[in-house]
């Protein structure tokens, strides 16, 4: 999927006053391109993520995805939107805790109506896909936090979305596991011709993507 | 999502948040149960006023003004037994003391066999059929002055003398008409010509009086036929009183308990605000939000007070065979004149008014933490982690 930002801004009222969590940001991204997201903690890369995942709203400018206006979805397209078209994956893994690695990984094939034998048969490909055979039965308080990370990517990416939003994913992970995160989501991006978009600290991004976004206090201070 | 999806994640949910499940599913269940068997217990005692009150002399129905062609009763369904009575208005002598009341002429065995009069016997014996002798209330025993034995002039209210009977027994109900405005003889004993006919229905333990009495007016309508509800309508209120106050005592508990269980759901989602969060991330709508929550509260809440209902029933039914003794709180009640043991009894009714008012107050409950987690957006809820 293409995305389109156009002069995107957000503001946040607090305690503090209003605050300008992104201004005027615009950038375009072509299906299938690597994205990375620079910035400082408090520059705007969550809220950035988050507005295209459409998990908040622009207070101006368009989010366009294939020709579409993110931003004038209604709740009920937006929810179909996500399950659909995005996978998340968070800086902790935020697997349910309640649901087994399997349960976790069914959670977006049935949102998706993928049932039966195609969603075993995907389950017994992610799970081998992030080295992770036999643990279908485990609970996430089980598993190391490379293993829970590598489920929630797993679980990000079981659906096939064509769009993946990744919030610092490697933050708590040591660098080897980075690594191995990092070549597991640029290999989806080539396979599927899924559209990534990372917002990390870690330089090393910059060499293997196709697109940069620095922002700095909600702007956008350098594209690449 | 599917339904049957919505519905094994909100299994899985409670089944693997045991504790807190549990600590929920306990505060249903035991009101459920207690609510049940108060309830039961509620009907147990009206039935044991009810007893007492018919089961000493009326029966549950009386019938007056009778012809003698109009006996013996045909069978009616739920009709246990039939006394029938003569009665004549008298003035009872001794000693030149009179006191005017109603003799009564009764089957002695079949009374006996009935009614539990005999068993409030003061001193002597219920008098044996053909005898002739009286059965004196004591506060009559007292004014006219005669004691077990003694012989007592029966005259007509002309003061004009019929008979005299001997003092059989004497006996002591706590119910001032009983006591004080009637005797009792064998029928074969009564004298007079002018007597009146009537006869007591006694009826099988959860037969509708009001039915039989409809029936009876069918069979004879030249007769009245009164249900204890009519004759008795102090015991008809208390009863109503009862079933108010039981009715308050449901709701109240059930108040209390749905503010609990709010409170403890909305603490228990508050705790898993952050699964709201990833779920709606995921692009679960606000109604899959909504159904995931109140199924969670159904399924907890159904399961709880089906177990609930079943320990109240269970707890019911053991009392109702060994019966609860309040006789040492009763012993001055006119409504446990014969016995102070009650007999919890389930009705429909109050088997399943319980459960669902605690399936309804557990819906009521869900209110308030589904709207707080629908309310609050993912990106708010993740941001908050």
């Amino acid at each position: 999927m293409m995305i389109e930002l156009q002069g995107v801004s957000k503001t946040f009222s607090s305690g503090r006053g209003h605050v300008a969590a992104l201004s005027d940001i615009s950038f375009t991204m072509a299906r299938g391109q690597r994205g990375v997201l620079f910035g400082r903690s408090g520059s705007g890369k969550t809220t950035l993520l988050n507005c295209i995942g459409t998990l908040e709203t622009p207070d101006s400018g368009a989010i366009v995805i294939d020709g579409c206006d993110i931003c004038r979805l209604s709740h009920r397209q937006r929810c179909h939107f996500r399950s659909k078209s995005v996978g998340f994956l968070f800086q902790a893994a935020n697997l349910l805790p309640w649901l087994s690695v399997a349960e976790n990984l069914m959670f977006p094939l049935e949102q998706n109506g993928i049932k039966g034998l195609e969603q075993r048969r995907r389950i017994d490909a992610l799970l081998a896909a992030v080295g992770l055979r036999g643990y279908d039965k485990a609970m996430p308080a089980e598993l190391s936090g490379g293993e829970a990370q590598r489920i929630a990517f797993a679980r990000a990416i079981a659906h096939r979305p064509a769009i993946l939003l990744a919030d610092e994913p490697t933050a708590n992970l040591d660098s080897a596991n980075s690594r191995v995160m990092i070549d597991e989501i640029h290999a989806l991006c080539r396979e599927q011709r899924t559209t990534v978009l990372i917002a990390t600290h870690d330089h090393e991004l910059v060499s293997t993507s196709d697109v940069v976004i620095c922002l700095k206090d909600g702007r956008l201070e350098e594209k690449r | 999502m599917r339904l049957g999806f919505v519905l094994k994640l909100a299994f899985l949910f409670l089944h693997r948040s045991r504790k807190a499940t549990f600590v929920l599913s306990f505060m249903v269940l035991t009101a459920v149960a207690a609510l049940v068997f108060l309830s039961a217990l509620a009907v147990g005692t009206n039935d044991a006023m009810i007893g007492n009150s018919t089961g000493l002399f009326t029966g549950q129905i009386v019938g007056s003004n009778l012809h003698p062609g109009d006996l013996p009763l045909p069978a009616i369904a739920g009709v246990e037994r039939v006394v029938v009575r003569r009665d004549l208005p008298v003035l009872l002598g001794k000693n030149g003391r009179v006191e005017p009341l109603t003799l009564i002429g009764v089957d002695a065995a079949a009374e006996k066999a009935t009614t539990s009069l005999a068993r409030k016997t003061l001193s002597g014996r219920y008098p044996d059929p053909g005898e002739a002798s009286i059965f004196l209330g004591h506060a009559t025993a007292e004014r006219l002055g005669v004691a077990v034995d003694d012989h007592v002039l029966i005259s007509d209210r002309d003061e004009a003398p019929l008979a005299s009977l001997q003092v059989a027994g004497i006996y002591r109900t706590g119910l001032t008409h009983l006591d004080q405005g009637m005797a009792f003889c064998p029928i074969e004993s009564l004298p007079g010509q002018q007597t009146n006919l009537s006869i007591a229905v006694f009826l099988a333990k959860g037969t509708a009086e009001d039915v039989v009495v409809g029936i009876l007016r069918r069979i004879l309508p030249s007769a009245s036929f009164l249900a204890w509800p009519e004759f008795m309508p102090d015991l008809q209120q208390l009863i109503e009183l009862d079933h108010i106050c039981m009715g308050i005592v449901i709701f109240l508990v059930f108040v209390i308990v749905s503010v609990g269980i709010s409170c403890a759901f909305h603490i228990f989602i508050l705790k898993n605000l952050r699964d709201h969060g990833i779920m709606k991330a995921m692009g679960v709508s606000p109604a899959d939000t909504a159904l995931l929550l109140v199924s969670q509260i159904l399924i907890l809440t159904v399961l709880a007070a089906l177990v609930g209902t079943v320990a109240g029933v269970v707890l019911a039914e053991f009392f109702a065979t060994v019966g609860i003794d309040i006789s040492s709180f009763t012993s001055h009640n006119q409504y446990f004149a014969v016995s102070g043991l009650l007999y919890p009894r389930l009705t429909f009714l109050a088997t399943i008014t319980p459960p669902a008012t605690a399936i309804f107050f557990g819906l009521i409950a869900a209110v308030w933490p589904t709207a707080y987690v629908l309310h609050k957006g993912p990106a708010e809820i993740l941001r908050g982690m």
